[in-house]
């Protein structure tokens, strides 16, 4: 369960003041509101990345931890953005194998034959998963649209991460492949059971299920000096 | 005892030089009074007026400000006096003009002078690349000190009109008073020397021009300038001599800066260690260089010539005009100018210091003894052996 | 309808021809090298097979070739590796932006230049007085000289890559997914950035292999390094030598084939490693050492400050080692006297650099926008044939060719025969940025109806502007450095800076080489001073900072 308490975004010329948000396990949050208003200021905020123009405080708790302080690589999100980066120079499978978490049945320091070999199946795993098995010698520039996001989903659960983080993920996609690719999404968070943030514009992303805030709510103008 | 044995074995050895040289040139009439044409000779004011106006692109080595502020007050005097442009080429190696003039092969040249000698003067005359007579159709050529110097033939190939001379070179070195104590260095004094002040004492790398004459030097040392020397190398000379200065050499280079595992790559890179005071010594062919450079303070007080007991290997350094020059004539006006009273003695007295090579100028005092070249042969052969038996 | 199809038409024909005039243009200057070392190379009658045993036999060839071998490929790659650690703590960093400033001049100093100021500073008998151990001649001060000057080359080359790849997003994916900051530098953007600055390796390998002048400096001479001896056969007149120096020219083209085989070995060898490492979750502990490099560049600075310091003060007469020296002696007289002589060379570069780079930038752009439309890219090192080659027999070749046409000696000749080498080196920075940038903003431009041309201009072109103003910055110092084309075409009729400083340089007057070495610095700090302000105005297609808000 992700829990946002005290959350305050703080500029030159405004502040939001959020109320306290949980999202509990298979659960969606979706953040509206008018562009440049720190939608993904915030959403980049819970990633671990210090945005530079805002000031915000408040606190991060994910399964109980308070992550606020920790850094981007220990805090156990996932984030698929609107452009995937999958990383070029490496393969579909690789990509995933990537993301697989190192711990010590997945990886050692010198890594055996086993445990290469037991990485590489666990991407194959879950692609076919998916059925993209067709997939995994592919190169990314190769892939169409709807593949590299349903790679970058993929490949961001493989990771399993604690809490998945979503900005405007779908939003380069043609219309049809994008209503499919939602629905997909949001199944497979749904079943993996991870609590997911999404940041988007467009209403007709959003699954009816979907918690809401808009920050336009929360927004006030700083009083002038 | 036995340094005073060499002394008294090259002495005799230079009267013997002297009586040789004075030989050849009774047997070359034609040097002794050098025939060529009158300045005011029709042929020479044709000359004149034909350089009018011309520009002279004159290839020389722009390593030494001394030269090229010599060269610059030159071109000033001569557009002055002739209405002649004189244009200097800085190269950085001789090769430069040589390779230019055989991508050319005839055609007209973009060179109308160039500063010449040794391999390259015997190739361009081989090839036939020079202008000839040039010592019979420039009026000036006629003081030039033919009988006092070695200047009728470069390393062992003669002039013959396609090169004039224009200065002298004579091997000394320059070095610290405080080690080289002796006014003349000989190999056993040299290698006392070394083993005294290890780490101070190097010579530039053969086959780098001074390099080669350091070996040279040390050659007609060590086998009391056997006559062999300077005829062509025959194969039992070669055995004979050659082996005397590789065990010297031997001896040697353990002493040398960086025990002889590495070698200045010219005479400029030594001077600039020397100036730096990392050797003792450096090497030079301007027998008065030493001066000029403590006046500029670039080296120390203490600096002073020293030369080798059996006297400075000399030779000429020249001038020649291709063949296919585009102003032949402004090139001969400016050679003319360059072998005048005037310009031979701005050049000695001046900021670069080169001994004159012409009659009205020539002081015994200005130059060291000098002690012939060897045979051409020889150059050769003392390269690839020392690249042999140490360079690899 | 059938007037729209008579418009079209000729619009077509427009269209083919100039295509077919630029593929020629291109085909003309990249066909330059090759037709210069034909004909520069082309044995003379008398070369013989039996040559060959005579230079093969020369003592010392083996080793020779080794160490010239290695001190290339070695120099070119730890200089990589440590620009690639300095970039990676510099990339995201507020200083970056000033960062190539910082370079400019260092970037400047010839190479012969630091490797003075090196041995100067560090070597026996250096000012400081303190023996740091570092030979006046040897393997490790030329590779130590070489290195330092590299560096900031490469740093150059990744910060014009850097800009069109989305490096920010690989790191932020890469955190998300649970790796520290310098794991996904090494798994994630050193495969990239390798890949994109293959051309790069192969002008510094290339360029290190047949450097003559800093080599004869500070390289070792027994046995010498091979670029040395074959420089010292091509330019002698003896007998036998130029049969020497034919094979040994065939000998260096060999070397450079191999070089460039190693250069790909190294390349494929590091990518699967990187592969490896990266998708069996590896620890990778090494790259912890990644912000040790952050000391470099204020090294490097200091470093800078101290060469320059030292030449300012050689060129005003100072002189460490004089009996008796006093501040009070130092004179711009040197300053005075030369200026006068100075003045013409500086400005002939200054308009020699200007047009050879700009006409090399623009055909370097030319070139890739048609092999864009072609779809198909041609292999790299045919492209860099100018920087690969060996360049004496090839601007020999040219010698020979221009003076075959009787076209006489001016600028324009100087011109052209820089231009293959600001071609190869503006091709060398803009290709990868070139092919980075995102198709999809010129269809989007397309679709606004903007002609091709108009998209290509309003779009590609601004897109790819700081890459353009750091490889016109490479390129106009290039040309500003050249020194054998200008002589050997410009007949000595065009002096230059760079031919007086190399001029200079062959002899022993401190003060004088100094003041050259300082001269011959200005005009490319100048240009990458200002390339390096230009090039934070205008951003690239990934920004710098503030691509997107967040």
């Amino acid at each position: 369960m992700l829990e946002i308490i005290n959350c305050q975004i703080e500029a030159k010329t405004w502040r939001i003041t959020l109320p306290d948000i949980d999202v509990q396990k298979g659960e969606l949050l979706v953040i509206t509101g008018p562009s440049g208003i720190g939608k993904s200021t915030l959403l980049h905020w819970l990633l671990g990345n210090i945005p530079q123009h805002v000031a915000i405080k408040g606190q991060i708790i994910l399964s109980g931890i308070n992550i606020t302080h920790l850094a981007i690589e220990q805090r156990r999100v996932g984030l698929l953005m609107q452009d995937v980066y999958l990383f070029p120079h490496l393969n579909v499978q690789d990509n995933i194998c990537f993301a697989l978490p190192k711990n010590p049945q997945l990886s050692s320091k010198k890594p055996p034959r086993s445990s290469k070999k037991q990485r590489r199946a666990a991407a194959m795993n879950m692609l076919e998963q998916i059925n993209l098995e067709h997939l995994a010698t592919r190169y990314p520039q190769n892939l169409s649209g709807g593949e590299r996001s349903r790679v970058g989903l993929i490949r961001a659960l493989a990771n399993q991460p604690q809490v998945m983080l979503l900005d405007e993920p779908f939003a380069a996609l043609d219309p049809s492949t994008r209503e499919q690719m939602g629905a997909w999404a949001f199944q497979q968070l749904a079943e993996q059971n991870i609590p997911s943030v999404m940041v988007s514009h467009d209403v007709e992303d959003i699954p009816a299920s979907a918690k809401q805030i808009c920050l336009a709510d929360y927004y006030q103008a700083s009083e002038q000096k | 005892m036995t340094s005073r044995l060499f002394r008294s074995l090259s002495n005799i050895f230079s009267v013997c030089f002297v009586l040789v040289s004075v030989a050849t040139a009774n047997a070359n009439p034609e040097f002794k009074r050098i025939t060529t044409i009158e300045e005011n000779s029709a042929q020479w004011q044709q000359t004149l007026k034909a350089a009018k106006g011309q520009s002279v692109y004159f290839y020389a080595w722009g390593g030494s400000k001394a030269v090229n502020d010599y060269i610059r007050w030159a071109t000033r005097e001569i557009a002055q006096q002739y209405r002649v442009k004189l244009i200097h080429v800085k190269v950085t190696d001789p090769s430069e003009p040589v390779s230019r003039l055989k991508a050319e092969n005839g055609r007209t040249s973009a060179i109308d002078l160039m500063w010449v000698n040794g391999e390259n003067f015997a190739y361009l005359k081989q090839q036939e690349f020079l202008l000839g007579k040039l010592w019979s159709t420039i009026p000036n050529a006629a003081f030039l000190v033919v009988d006092s110097l070695p200047i009728t033939v470069d390393f062992g190939e003669p002039m013959d009109g396609f090169e004039v001379p224009w200065g002298i070179g004579q091997f000394n070195l320059i070095a610290e008073n405080g080690v080289f104590q002796q006014s003349q260095v000989s190999a056993t004094s040299l290698l006392d020397i070394a083993k005294k002040n290890p780490n101070t004492v190097t010579y530039p790398r053969p086959p780098e021009f001074h390099g080669t004459t350091f070996l040279k030097q040390l050659l007609v040392n060590l086998t009391d300038a056997d006559p062999h020397l300077y005829q062509s190398a025959t194969q039992q000379a070669q055995d004979e001599l050659l082996p005397v200065l590789w065990q010297y050499l031997d001896q040697l280079h353990p002493y040398l800066w960086q025990q002889g595992k590495a070698f200045p790559s010219s005479a400029a890179e030594q001077l600039l260690l020397y100036q730096q005071k990392v050797l003792s010594m450096t090497v030079s062919f301007n027998p008065n260089q030493w001066l000029k450079e403590k006046s500029t303070q670039q080296i120390s007080e203490s600096s002073v010539r020293r030369y080798f007991t059996d006297g400075a290997i000399t030779n000429s350094h020249n001038l020649a005009v291709p063949k296919s020059a585009p102003s032949p004539d402004a090139a001969k006006v400016v050679i003319n100018f360059m072998l005048s009273e005037k310009a031979q003695k701005e050049k000695f007295t001046g900021v670069w210091g080169d001994p004159s090579v012409i009659t009205s100028l020539f002081y015994e005092k200005a130059t060291m003894p000098a002690h012939p070249e060897l045979h051409s042969s020889w150059h050769v052969l003392i390269e690839d052996a020392w690249q042999q038996r140490y360079g690899g | 309808m059938a007037a729209t199809i008579r418009r079209v038409a000729p619009l077509a024909r427009i269209r083919q021809i100039a295509l077919s005039s630029g593929w020629l243009l291109v085909f003309l200057i990249s066909l330059l090298p090759i037709l210069g070392i034909v004909v520069g190379l082309w044995p003379p009658e008398h070369i013989t097979f039996a040559d060959i045993e005579a230079f093969l036999g020369y003592q010392g060839l083996s080793a020779s070739v080794f160490m010239t071998l290695f001190s290339a490929i070695f120099s070119t790659l730890i200089s990589l590796y440590i620009a690639f650690m300095v970039y990676s703590q510099y990339h995201l960093s507020r200083r970056l932006q000033s960062f190539e400033k910082y370079l400019a001049p260092l970037l400047s100093l010839p190479h012969l230049a630091i490797a003075l100021g090196l041995v100067f500073l560090f070597s026996d008998g250096s000012v400081f007085f303190i023996d740091s151990g570092l030979p006046r001649k040897g393997l490790s001060t030329l590779i130590i000289a070489i290195v330092i000057k590299e560096v900031p080359f490469f740093l150059l080359i990744f910060s014009a890559i850097g800009r069109q790849l989305p490096i920010k997003y690989w790191l932020l994916q890469g955190q998300a997914l649970g790796y520290q900051d310098y794991r996904c530098w090494w798994f994630l953007v050193f495969p990239a950035l390798l890949k994109q600055s293959r051309l790069a390796l192969l002008a510094a390998t290339a360029y290190t292999l047949s450097a003559v002048d800093v080599s004869l400096l500070v390289g070792p001479n027994i046995p010498e390094l091979f670029a040395v001896s074959v420089y010292r056969w091509q330019t002698s007149f003896a007998a036998g030598d130029q049969a020497l120096a034919f094979w040994a020219n065939a000998l260096l083209l060999i070397l450079l084939a191999v070089s460039v085989l190693i250069l790909y070995g190294h390349e494929k060898l590091a990518h699967a490693g990187c592969k490896a490492l990266a998708t069996t979750g590896s620890r990778f502990q090494i790259g912890k050492i990644n912000p040790v490099f952050k000391a470099w560049l204020p090294m490097l600075g200091l470093l800078t400050t101290m060469m320059v310091l030292v030449f300012a003060l050689w060129s005003l007469g100072f002189n460490w080692h004089s009996d008796s020296f006093a501040v009070t002696q130092l004179t711009t007289r040197l300053w005075q006297d030369e200026w006068l002589f100075f003045a013409l060379p500086l400005q002939n570069s200054w308009l020699i650099g200007v047009f050879s780079g700009l006409l090399g930038v623009a055909s370097a752009l030319l070139a890739l926008e048609l092999q864009r439309q072609k779809g198909k890219y041609w292999p790299d090192y045919y492209w860099l044939l100018a920087i690969i080659l060996p360049q004496l027999s090839m601007v020999l070749g040219w010698q020979i060719m221009h003076i075959w046409s009787q076209g006489g000696y001016h600028s324009g000749w100087i011109v052209l025969s820089h231009l293959p080498f600001t071609f190869a080196y503006a091709y060398l920075v803009l290709k990868g940025p070139f092919q980075s940038v995102e198709p999809r903003y010129e269809l989007l431009a397309a679709s606004f109806g903007y002609s091709p041309w108009q998209s290509w201009w309003q779009v590609r072109f601004r897109l790819l502007l700081p890459a353009i103003f750091t490889a016109f910055a490479i390129a106009f110092s290039v040309s500003i450095a050249q020194y054998i084309p200008t002589l050997m075409l410009g007949a000595g009729r065009v002096p230059t800076i760079t031919t007086e400083a190399v001029a200079i340089g062959s002899g022993s007057q401190q003060d004088l080489i100094a003041l050259y070495v300082l001269l011959q610095s200005i005009l490319p700090f100048m240009a990458f001073f200002v390339a390096a302000l230009l090039a934070r105005r205008f951003r690239g297609s990934m920004g710098g900072q503030d691509a997107r808000d967040y």
